[in-house]
């Protein structure tokens, strides 16, 4: 390990060493227990600044690389870590369960994400994919009382180390192939047809399962809505962002080392059919759901069948197969990390009014009872507003920015029939997004706030944050190309 | 940064867009029981708003004739050649000038009619506002598709929070409808860029250059079939029109007037600037069944007017009916037809917006649109007999006012191209005023079937105040329609000149961008 591959792991270093200062400071001085939320939202924001400065190129040997693309990505992980995180302080406050582990565990969990979309070696991916896991396995059951959160988790666990072992056995059979672990021996060899091509294309099969399982891609999306329902609702700001952005990173390098030509035209239609089956079973599944965490689940599975429209078509830009730099205007990265982008910030809003509007987790979060809430919080109805809207894919906001990017890349790779599936779905999506608008809006107040509930600053600021990042994304989205 | 500001401040086309929606912010900190102050800053907004169109109007209103101006082209999301462009012509002109008249008579009607919320209602209004006049003046398409849904969302809430009974059904239908229509044209529309840029070698989505795209009949079929369908769901055209009824019953009377004078002419404004002249050979080939469309609209439309026994519903098949005759105008592809069609835009807004004013202030009297209910009313409301028989029968076509001269051209315009199908059409006017006397006669005369018609009070000095400055222009149009008429020629020849000069010559076998000096019609292969 050279100096350069310290420097290289600088922001990981950073958040794993604040997490153990939150631990150690609830152990010794549970007095200051109110500023581990500033505490942490300030590693995350340092991490953002080390990973953007972090100098380009592979480290460790080629274990990790970094460019551009990863530094977009971490920021969007570190975004929605420091937004979960600044909606979590109400909660935690309110639930009585404030405690430094609970920082700890996300900023680690974050760490994990971190290390995992710049890994090119799948053992790295693993180790990595591992450590992200069991943070968010713990942060699932974080609130003990809640029975239905137990629940929640050890479906979460059960199903996530079964997607592990998927993950691992994957490795086993691609590197039985290939004789390697790193990505671009495994293409150079697939392309050669050195490998034999049952057991890479069963281990690759098993990858994208796996990964999948993460993205919560339907068929692989069982878990998600239990877990959402049953963890703490900031929390799920995180989970249902964060750990889809680091797999969409792998997913995307994997897929890159089998897509060539040479090895047939199978590979797209896997990816699409997996969009289309996505973007199908999560918007209808949406649809018909009353409660608003399930419902943003399913939304979710929608989401990332959008998401991979590009990798179905995928296209590394003109550097070639699986160089991970050189973004081209028609680059399969830029639709991902845009859509990406969008997602994590009115997906963290919307989790974040969740959380602060519901009392009593655990229990049914009815769309219904929002009803007429609009007029009671002007600045919490606006925002939830603002960030369905750009769920639905309505301009001027960021999910439309991504939305016309995804069909774009559609349509310029032959791909238009993805594009109209996509527009289909759409319409069923602003079918319910709409309805909690209404509800919020346009319907009687049906049931008074509870008492206990906690507004507070950091939960506004969240919220603000969020809701003013998906518009100024959709009105400028300039900005955020120009980094691509 | 400057240049933001110098457009702002300007008398610029970015500050008539944007200053609604700015206005708006401020509103969002005002307490919300403030009602008063509220009204007075939106009605003073709005005021502004109408004094900053005609100002742009009359600064490009150059001997008589709306000159092509623009506050110039600024790159937005220059990776994909999309850009900040906002144009007003001859054909914008007078559709914003319409929507900024609008807005100061919807806000004084507003002014009992919407009891709660008015903040938001303010704040809903202005953002549309915005949006549609965004919609009219865009002249980059992809700048035209983010305004054209903004659009929808207040006008969504509008209906929704605002409207009758069953006002939640009727706003999810409108934002359905229309969203199904403009995601298709969404496709189509990424599909042309993209043509656009594996031909041309750079993205843009600018309306000149899409222009020069010429595409294979086959492709232009589909293109053209989204953005029509897009198009004709806002007209709307039969028998996509399913959603206006509701939406106009439901939307509370400030929303049916915006609905009917500037929304409705989003989709003919669309097929007028985008769906014919982008995809010219596809409409050629599609012109039988949009007439036989725009046709079966003028005479359903009518027909299904005639036996409504309430004055809202009445009034919004009449916008079925009316609204067909728009298309059939724009369809016959002829100066005159297309003089007629703008002219009637124009007239449509303001004969229906009275008629929906109107319906509006006996509902808040009566509580009942319902004609069971009312008759008499001369009586009691003189002034409201007089305003509602002189919107009738402007909307009904009577020589001298505004009806009349847009029906008119469009009828003698298109039967010179389109034939018998214009005699079918003609039966419409005579159904109009069938199923509009037929209204006024059952409210403002015949019995009195209840009582509290007696005692109504009439009209008082605001409710005057927003129906005068409409009738005004309804006599002025129809007396002397030629300064209403030669300032959007220059435009509409245009238009009209480079249709014919693209269907002369087939469509291409393969798709080709033209180039931009040379005349139209020779075409030059880009590799």
């Amino acid at each position: 390990m050279t100096r350069a591959d310290l420097a290289a792991i600088a922001p990981e270093v950073l958040l794993a060493a604040a997490g153990c200062l939150v631990l150690l400071l609830e152990a010794f001085a549970p007095g200051l227990r109110r500023a581990f939320t500033a505490l942490s939202v300030l590693a995350a924001a340092g991490a953002g600044w080390l990973a953007w400065e972090l100098a380009p190129g592979p480290a460790f040997g080629g274990l990790l690389v970094a460019d551009r693309l990863t530094a977009v990505g971490s920021l969007i992980v570190l975004s929605s870590a420091a937004l979960a995180l600044l909606a979590s302080q109400g909660y935690l406050v309110r639930e009585r369960i404030l405690g430094g582990e609970y920082h700890a565990l996300l900023l680690w969990g974050a760490c994990g994400m971190l290390l995992m979309l710049r890994a090119n070696e799948l053992l790295t991916v693993f180790v990595s994919l591992e450590l992200l896991s069991l943070c968010l396995y713990a942060l699932a059951a974080f609130d003990r009382k809640v029975v239905i959160g137990s629940e929640a988790a050890i479906k979460y666990f059960l199903m996530g180390a079964f997607a592990s072992a998927f993950v691992l056995y994957g490795i086993a059979l691609v590197y039985g192939a290939t004789g390697s672990t790193f990505l671009e021996p495994i293409a150079d060899s697939l392309l050669a047809g050195a490998a034999s091509p049952w057991l890479g294309t069963i281990g690759i099969l098993l990858l994208v399962g796996g990964f999948g399982f993460k993205m919560s891609v339907a068929p692989f999306h069982a878990w998600a809505p239990d877990t959402y329902q049953g963890a703490p609702s900031p929390f799920v700001a995180f989970l249902s962002v964060a750990p889809k952005a680091a797999s969409a990173f792998v997913l995307i390098r994997v897929l890159a080392t089998v897509f060539p030509e040479a090895l047939g035209t199978r590979w797209p239609a896997v990816v699409a059919s997996l969009a289309v089956l996505s973007m199908v079973v999560g918007n209808l599944l949406a649809l018909v759901q009353k409660d608003l965490k399930r419902m943003l689940a399913y939304s979710g599975v929608g989401h990332m069948g959008y998401l991979l429209i590009p990798l179905a078509g995928l296209d590394l830009g003109p550097a070639g197969v699986s160089t991970l730099t050189a973004a081209g205007a028609g680059s399969s990265w830029t639709p991902v990390l845009v859509y990406l982008a969008a997602y994590a910030l009115m997906n963290a809003g919307a989790f974040a009014v969740v959380g602060m509007l519901y009392d009593r987790p655990g229990e049914q979060h009815l769309i219904s009872d929002l009803s007429g809430w609009g007029y009671r919080f002007p600045l919490l109805g606006l925002a939830l507003t603002v960030c369905m809207l750009s769920l639905g894919g309505i301009p001027p906001t960021a999910g439309f920015i991504g939305k016309y990017l995804v069909f774009l890349h559609a349509v310029e790779h032959g791909q238009t029939w993805l594009a109209l599936v996509g527009v289909a779905t759409s319409i069923v999506g602003v079918f319910y997004y709409l309805r909690v608008v209404y509800v919020l809006y346009m319907k009687e107040e049906v049931k008074a706030p509870a008492a206990g509930l906690v507004i507070d600053g950091w939960g506004k600021a969240a919220v603000v944050l969020a809701a003013l990042g998906t518009l100024a994304l959709g009105i400028f989205p300039a900005w955020l190309l120009d980094l691509l | 940064m400057a240049t933001v500001l110098e457009l702002l401040l300007g008398n610029t086309l970015t500050r008539l867009v944007f200053f609604p929606a700015l206005a708006a912010l401020p509103l969002l900190f005002v307490r919300r029981d403030a009602v008063r102050f509220v009204k007075l800053y939106t009605l003073i907004v709005s005021f502004a708003e109408l004094g900053f169109a005609v100002q742009y109007a009359a600064a490009h209103l150059v001997g008589g004739r709306f000159e092509a101006a623009t506050d110039g082209a600024f790159p937005w999301i220059s990776r994909y050649g999309i850009s900040y462009h906002l144009v007003a012509d001859g054909i914008s002109q007078p559709l914003v000038l319409l929507s900024a008249l609008l807005l100061p008579i919807v806000v004084v009607a507003s002014w009992r009619g919407i009891e709660r919320h008015w903040r938001e209602y303010a704040i809903s209004l202005l953002l549309l506002t915005t949006g549609v006049l965004g919609t009219f003046l865009a002249f980059d398409l992809f700048l035209f598709y983010v305004f054209f849904e903004i659009s929808l969302v207040p006008m969504y809430l509008i209906i929704g929070i605002w409207g009758g009974e069953r006002r939640i059904y009727a706003a999810v239908k409108f934002f359905l409808y229309t969203m199904v229509g403009s995601l298709l044209m969404l496709v189509a529309l990424l599909w042309m860029a993209w043509s656009y840029a594996s031909l041309a070698g750079e993205w843009s989505f600018a309306y000149a250059d899409l222009l020069r795209l010429d595409l294979p009949l086959g492709v232009q079929i589909w293109l053209f079939a989204a953005f029509a369908l897009a198009f004709a769901i806002k007209v709307p055209m039969v028998p996509l029109h399913t959603w206006l009824p509701d939406a106009h019953v439901e939307a509370p009377t400030g929303g049916s007037v915006i609905l009917a004078g500037v929304l409705l002419k989003l989709g003919t404004y669309g097929f007028l600037r985008f769906a014919l002249p982008l995809f010219p050979h596809a409409a050629e080939a599609a012109k039988p069944l949009l007439v036989g469309l725009a046709v079966t609209g003028i005479v359903y439309g009518a027909l299904v007017a005639w036996v409504q026994e309430d004055m809202k519903k009445l009034v919004a098949y009449s916008s079925v009916a009316h609204l067909g005759f728009v298309m059939l105008g724009l369809l016959a592809v002829d100066l005159i037809a297309w003089q007629g069609a703008l002219v009637q835009m124009v007239n449509h807004g303001l004969s229906t917006g009275a008629l929906f004013l109107l319906v509006g202030m006996i509902y808040e009297r009566r509580h009942t649109k319902k004609f069971a209910d009312l008759g008499g009313l001369a009586r009691a409301m003189p002034v409201f007999a007089f305003f509602l028989v002189f919107s009738a029968l402007a909307s009904v076509g009577l020589p001298a006012l505004n009806g009349f001269v847009g029906e008119f051209l469009i009828l003698v315009g298109s039967y010179r191209t389109l034939g018998w199908p214009v005699v079918v059409a003609t039966f419409g006017v005579v159904l109009a005023a069938v199923y509009l006397l037929k209204m006024v006669g059952d409210t403002v005369w015949g019995p009195v079937r209840d009582e509290a018609n007696r005692t109504v009070p009439d009209l008082d000095a605001r409710e005057i105040a927003a129906l005068v400055p409409l009738a005004v222009l309804m006599l002025w149009i129809g007396v002397a329609p030629r300064p209403f008429l030669e300032p959007s020629r220059p435009a509409l020849e245009e238009t009209l000149a480079r249709y014919q000069a693209r269907i002369e010559a087939p469509a291409p076998e393969v798709a080709l961008v033209r180039a931009p000096e040379a005349p139209v019609g020779v075409a030059e292969v880009a590799p």
